[in-house]
């Protein structure tokens, strides 16, 4: 069995956000970079699903620059068996899901993880846009991940408006997933010293163009107009929520 | 443009996000489609003219795969359709994703602002959790936009609607790969996305048997009841309850927290409220930075007094 984890590399989600170059770019002078937190969640779950079944190789797929190797060794660390990364600027949901699906297209995989969303772009739709484009099934969000003994279904729980909703869904699949999928795993010296010898492919970018352009960045207002209440007066702060008829 | 709005309801009563959505659309063109997943009475459907609805597609299938690829995408062809607008709801991402690679309509989550349909479609939507704002120009005289709560006020309308019914494509069916097992509700009466006010509290609360009079405040004010990430990963309360940059995000018009010191993280799920509330016995919690209303006191002794003052 083949188990696929694509993840985003992101700002630390304690960074501070700020552009250059008249607000085209961002800023990522001293930021440091993550592998998404919903990815982290999903390369734990595929790791564990490895620990019970050890014939289980796990994949991970960066579509990004040259920057994101150190992430991609950091989950081959964690436990991950190869690691791949597309050449190529990630620029937006249908760019980096072509990009993905035509990679999968040429090296098939039984389980697709992703994470709900990148916590850069938000835009929650790789996952789906990827099924779409390969004629699978894709859910997200995922909380639970099991496989059934003849590993051609996965049991999992899915997050719905007002609930929780239990599928068994035939493989392939794409999953995009969140907490409490699984714990975070700290990768171990021994998985440092391996990670450096297994295998981190570079491939081209495929085809595919564009048709969402960034042109400008921008940050929100800061606010300004604190009222601080006193505890002792809090009918001031009743009829201030009143007044603004809330 | 012609434009298609996807509405969802509550018990029968349109939600508000879906009323934004239908003004959003009638600024973009008059002649307003609407279609929703649930079968409503036609009382209802009649009534959706003050919303802004011109159309009504009236709709007797769920939104799986099949019926998107046999009805939906036929419909939507049929009537010309080349803009596209969800109000942003976890239901809706599937149905936004497929449609967009099988119409090839440009997909832009996260919209904030009006659209400017010129040569480009130029909008403004947010990133890095809201924590920014990004200028795009979609090259394409057709689009799907999943637009952010609160971007734009409900406005009401004076049209009868005029009832259509979807095209049905009688093709073979796809094989069905996903089988749902079971349903669960959530604790809670009152879903997260769609609270006009939410109560929120964190650490300072010491320990989840306290959250009694958080649950209480909510309950008087008709509010949903959030936590911060340290207190859904010490299990004091449910995982769909934590809000914040890898949990929910959501845009009420007033969020109160309690005892929530405002960490970066947080603030990039909640930062998009309205009218923020702050509770907290430490002065120097950077969440007062960005609170339009501050309490400095001790939740234990502060929470029993605006539930009074509520009273």
């Amino acid at each position: 069995m083949n188990i696929l984890i694509c993840i985003s590399c992101v700002p630390d989600t304690t960074s501070t956000i700020s552009f250059v170059n008249d607000d085209k770019k961002f800023n990522s002078d001293g930021v440091q970079y993550i592998i998404g937190p919903y990815e982290d969640y999903a390369l734990a779950r595929a790791v564990e699903l490895k620990e019970k079944d050890n014939s289980i190789n796990i994949s991970v797929l960066n579509v990004g620059l040259e920057r994101n190797d150190p992430l991609l060794r950091k989950a081959l660390a964690i436990g991950a068996d190869d690691a791949y990364r597309i050449d190529v600027f990630p620029n937006d949901s249908l760019f980096v899901a072509h990009q993905i699906s035509s990679f999968i297209n040429e090296n098939p995989f039984d389980i697709i993880l992703m994470g709900k969303e990148s916590i850069d772009f938000n835009s929650s739709q790789v996952h789906h846009i990827t099924g779409s484009l390969l004629g699978i099934p894709s859910l997200s969000p995922v909380t639970q991940l099991d496989l059934n003994s003849n590993k051609n279904k996965i049991l999992i729980k899915k997050e719905i408006d007002n609930g929780i909703e239990t599928l068994e869904v035939v493989l392939p699949a794409v999953l995009g997933c969140q907490e409490p999928i699984a714990e975070w795993k700290i990768p171990n010296m021994r998985g440092i010293m391996n990670a450096r010898t297994k295998p981190l492919k570079v491939i081209d970018q495929f085809e595919c163009f564009s048709k969402i352009n960034y042109k400008k960045y921008s940050l929100p207002e800061k606010k300004d107009n604190l009222l601080i209440i006193d505890e002792n007066n809090i009918n001031e702060l009743v009829v201030a929520l009143k007044l603004k008829n809330l | 443009m012609s434009v298609l709005v996807f509405l969802e309801f509550n018990n029968n009563e349109l939600k508000e996000t879906s009323k934004q959505a239908l003004t959003y659309a009638n600024d973009i063109n008059e002649n307003v489609y609407a279609i929703s997943e649930l079968k409503i009475s036609n009382d209802v459907v009649e009534s959706l003219g003050k919303f802004g609805v011109s159309i009504f597609l009236i709709n007797t299938v769920d939104f799986n795969e099949n019926n998107i690829l046999k009805c939906i995408i036929p419909t939507i062809e049929e009537f010309k359709i080349n803009c596209i607008i969800f109000p942003k709801t976890n239901s809706f991402s599937y149905l936004s994703s497929i449609l967009s690679t099988k119409l090839n309509f440009p997909l832009i989550n996260n919209v904030n602002s009006v659209a400017r349909f010129e040569n480009k479609i130029c909008l403004k939507s947010t990133i890095f959790s809201g924590k920014a704002e990004a200028d795009i120009e979609i090259d394409s005289n057709s689009c799907i936009l999943v637009l952010n709560k609160n971007i734009i006020n409900s406005t009401s309308y004076k049209k009868s609607v005029i009832i259509k019914n979807l095209i049905n494509k009688n093709d073979n069916s796809l094989s069905n790969n996903v089988v749902s097992l079971k349903k669960e509700k959530l604790e809670g009466d009152i879903l997260l996305n769609d609270a006009d006010i939410v109560v929120s509290a964190g650490r300072g609360l010491k320990g989840p048997e306290n959250w009694k009079m958080i649950e209480k405040l909510a309950k008087i004010l008709n509010a949903g009841t959030a936590c911060s990430k340290p207190v859904s990963d010490a299990g004091w309360r449910p995982h769909h309850e934590h809000v914040g940059q890898t949990g929910l995000k959501i845009s009420p018009n007033i969020y109160i927290a309690v005892g929530i010191s405002g960490a970066i993280q947080h603030l990039a799920g909640v930062n998009s409220s309205k009218i923020i509330v702050v509770i907290n016995n430490d002065p120097e919690a950077p969440f007062f930075k960005h609170a339009d209303y501050g309490i400095i006191g001790d939740a234990f002794d502060v929470i029993p007094k605006f539930i009074d003052a509520l009273k």
